[in-house]
């Protein structure tokens, strides 16, 4: 059985930290995007219903997808492992 | 506010081609060359097209000169997704050359195949081109502006002797080469301008208007009301 | 989780321990055309999109076709993996992880079709500050990027577990498995959080994957040209990229048995049922081509009666009488009966659905653009070796992404099949029995 401190298993953990934290990073990135592009059509006056609607639907959706992948990320390699 | 349209009278127009070579000049079009135009790439802002009557072919029954038509709704304007191209104030459409992906978008959705896209580089700077309008460059969108440039051109003039610009200071390159004076170009806006009492004629029409393009190039039947 | 290990499960790590020379040659094979392709995009990048076929007014060719295609074929994982799973059809379970990498390679080839198609790539960005939802291009770059990061999360979560196999078992990048199997060791906790995660995905996942089709089917319905300008194209595209998502599958699926020996696993009743899917996918093909293409002959709206026949007796009519051939009655003769020779009927059924399905991409394409509304010339369109290089290559750049997956994770999924043995007869037992009426207590 391996030593929780032995240097292998830190360096495991701290990869998929940076691992999540990355995706998390991607996925707050797309929602800044489409956030920017909503902003950019209101000052515009670019059809508001569109720029306003389609980020609507579309951000909750990448939050819903952070959400999950977190959850499971939580749930095994930080809860999961402390058992 | 400015609404620039423009008043074509079938009748008159005898199908010279005038307007087109006119354009092409003003607004460095480029000659693609033999090569490409057997493939179908002219590159013709001002187009005349020849409508021949359905059951008898060889005579040519109309010649329609076809600039962008400069919707009041463009079909195009609305799939652009960079906003290359868009409707300004004054009811042009406008082509951002700097912007455009080339996506080719917008030359799909334009119901009267008003605009053309650069498969190659087709010229450089050489002498003898117009020097207020800019080279494009390939893989970019282009299409009639309505002589944009010399509205600016107009406008700065007028600015400087402090005064608005006068009917007929703006004119487009097309409208002036016409030798029939079949084209007439203004402001639809002004219900004095002579584009204005033109587009009130009976004998007006607007190419395939039902789509709701509400285009403001404006068509006079040929005869009293035939054609 | 009890270690039911199967007798088979060393097949199934085999690609991943050994490589043989097979791969090799199959590299070499599929680097030839992506070599074509690569070729074929440096000259057009160079030159300009003047060295395709296209001209005006056909501005759209090959490349949006393929466009329409490669995106069509990634609904493969979605309607497999995800409604499968939802419904508990347990003989989803070695078919799964195949779907759901198909789709997530798949959807990065549909995408760079766009790529290659833009007059100006290098101002790609231009998408992503300058971009304007009015536009239906925006609702696709809003709609696949959705649907990449699902399909990518829907096909991570359930390798989970075989990671951690590999992990154990395999030997060597054991860094790697490690940091991706997030210390999965298989206990009740973390397979609730597991399964809970699947399941909310599943759930996401399918209208993510509707809306990704419909929007790409929005592209051309939103403009005014006559036989794109109609109402159906939405859940057509879709029916359309579902259909020929399975015969994706099944190809892979047949290739894959034949050369990693998975003939254990893919069993003719797993080839019997996906046909069956295929068969009713083609009828109900059939029933939207139909529907479209009376209500255009019927309204005879001579604009739209122009593209009618230009597609029915004009220039298109190989295409298009292929295409009814190779999606409707190649199909029918090969699937309606699959008793003897299941496989072999099927993989003949897909292949031909394949073609189909492209040449009904073009057939959607090209004679709309051929056939303007003003008094133009009928445009002729023939598409250059750019054209053909650049599709040759895309396809073997997907087989080969695929090809390389199955080097790294197992292909089958080797946790679902071990829950399918203890877990999933005893529980499609109990389903069957509350299906039927209650037995009485003490009856006789």
């Amino acid at each position: 059985m391996e030593n929780l401190r032995s240097p292998s298993d830190q360096l495991i953990k701290k990869l998929q930290w940076i691992w999540m934290i990355g995706f998390l990073l991607l996925v707050l990135g797309i929602i800044t995007w489409f956030i920017h592009l909503m902003r950019a059509a209101l000052w515009l006056g670019d059809v508001p219903s569109a720029a306003i609607g389609i980020p609507l639907v579309a951000i909750p959706i990448f939050l819903a997808l952070a959400g999950v992948v977190f959850y499971v990320f939580w749930g095994l390699a930080v809860r999961g492992r402390d058992r | 506010m400015a609404l620039w349209g423009m008043v074509i009278d079938l009748d008159r127009c005898t199908g010279c081609q005038a307007c087109v070579m006119a354009c092409k000049a003003e607004n460095n079009v480029p000659a693609v060359g033999n090569k490409e135009a057997t493939k179908g790439r002219t590159i013709s802002w001002m187009q005349l097209l020849t409508e021949t009557d359905e059951e008898h072919h060889e005579e040519k029954v109309r010649f329609i000169p076809r600039p962008c038509l400069q919707c009041d709704d463009p079909p195009c304007t609305k799939v652009c997704p960079v906003y290359a191209t868009y409707r300004n104030p004054e009811g042009i459409v406008a082509q951002i050359y700097g912007r455009c992906i080339g996506c080719r978008f917008c030359m799909a959705a334009c119901p009267y195949n008003a605009k053309f896209f650069n498969w190659y580089t087709y010229q450089k700077e050489q002498p003898g081109q117009n020097p207020d309008v800019s080279l494009r460059p390939k893989g970019v969108v282009e299409k009639c502006t309505f002589c944009h440039h010399r509205l600016q051109k107009a406008r700065e003039r007028a600015h400087a002797e402090n005064r608005e610009i006068q009917p007929g200071e703006y004119n487009t390159a097309c409208a002036d080469a016409c030798p029939a004076q079949a084209i007439t170009f203004g402001d639809l806006a002004d219900p004095g301008s002579e584009v204005s009492k033109l587009a009130r004629s009976p004998r007006a029409f607007k190419l395939q208007e039902e789509l709701g393009t509400k285009p403001k190039v404006i068509y006079l039947t040929e005869g009293e009301g035939g054609g | 989780m009890v270690d039911h290990k199967d007798d088979y499960e060393d097949i199934l790590l085999a690609p991943i321990a050994q490589t043989g020379s097979g791969f090799y040659w199959a590299v070499a094979g599929l680097s030839v055309f992506i070599l074509w392709g690569a070729i074929a995009y440096a000259v057009q990048l160079y030159e300009g999109l003047g060295v395709t076929g296209l001209q005006q007014p056909v501005s759209w060719g090959f490349y949006v076709t393929n466009f329409v295609f490669f995106i069509g074929i990634s609904h493969a994982g979605t309607l497999i993996s995800a409604i499968l799973r939802l419904s508990r059809a347990e003989w989803r379970r070695p078919i799964t992880r195949m779907a759901e990498v198909i789709t997530a390679m798949v959807l990065f080839i549909g995408a760079g079709q766009i790529l290659v198609d833009m007059g100006r790539p290098d101002r790609i960005l231009n998408v992503i500050r300058h971009g304007r939802y009015q536009s239906p291009l925006l609702w696709d770059a809003t709609s696949i990027s959705a649907y990449l990061s699902a399909s990518l999360t829907y096909l991570y979560l359930p390798m989970i577990p075989d990671i951690a196999i590999l992990r154990d078992r395999l030997g060597k990048w054991k860094l790697f498995y490690s940091v991706l199997a997030l210390g999965w060791t298989g206990t009740e906790q973390q397979q609730r959080v597991l399964n809970r995660a699947i399941a909310i995905m599943c759930v996401i996942v399918i209208p993510v994957a509707v809306s990704v089709h419909t929007v790409v089917s929005f592209v051309f319905s939103m403009t005014l040209q006559p036989m794109w300008h109609s109402t159906i194209f939405g859940p057509y595209f879709v029916v359309g990229a579902i259909f020929s998502g399975i015969a994706a599958l099944i190809v892979a699926m047949i290739i894959f048995r034949k050369a990693y020996g998975l003939e254990p696993y893919l069993k003719p009743i797993h080839f019997r049922y996906l046909g069956q899917l295929l068969l009713i996918m083609s009828l109900l093909w059939f029933y939207f081509t139909f529907a479209e293409y009376l209500t255009g002959y019927y309204g005879a709206e001579p604009e739209e009666m122009k593209i009618f026949w230009s597609k029915f007796s004009g220039p298109f009519w190989p295409f298009f009488w292929a295409m009814v051939l190779c999606n409707l009655f190649i199909p029918l003769a090969c699937l309606v009966r699959l008793g003897r020779r299941t496989v072999g009927k099927v993989l003949a059924a897909s292949l031909s659905i394949i073609v189909g399905m492209w040449l009904e991409r073009f057939i959607i394409v090209v004679p709309t653009l051929s056939n303007p509304r003003l008094p133009f010339p009928q445009a002729i369109y023939v598409p250059t070796w750019v054209e053909l290089g650049e599709f040759a290559g895309s396809l073997a750049l997907f087989a080969l992404f695929y090809l390389l997956f199955t080097k790294v994770f197992p292909i089958i999924s080797i946790w679902e099949i071990r829950e399918g043995r203890a877990e999933g007869l005893h529980e499609v037992e109990e389903r069957v029995k509350s299906y039927l009426p209650d037995e009485v207590k003490g009856a006789a």
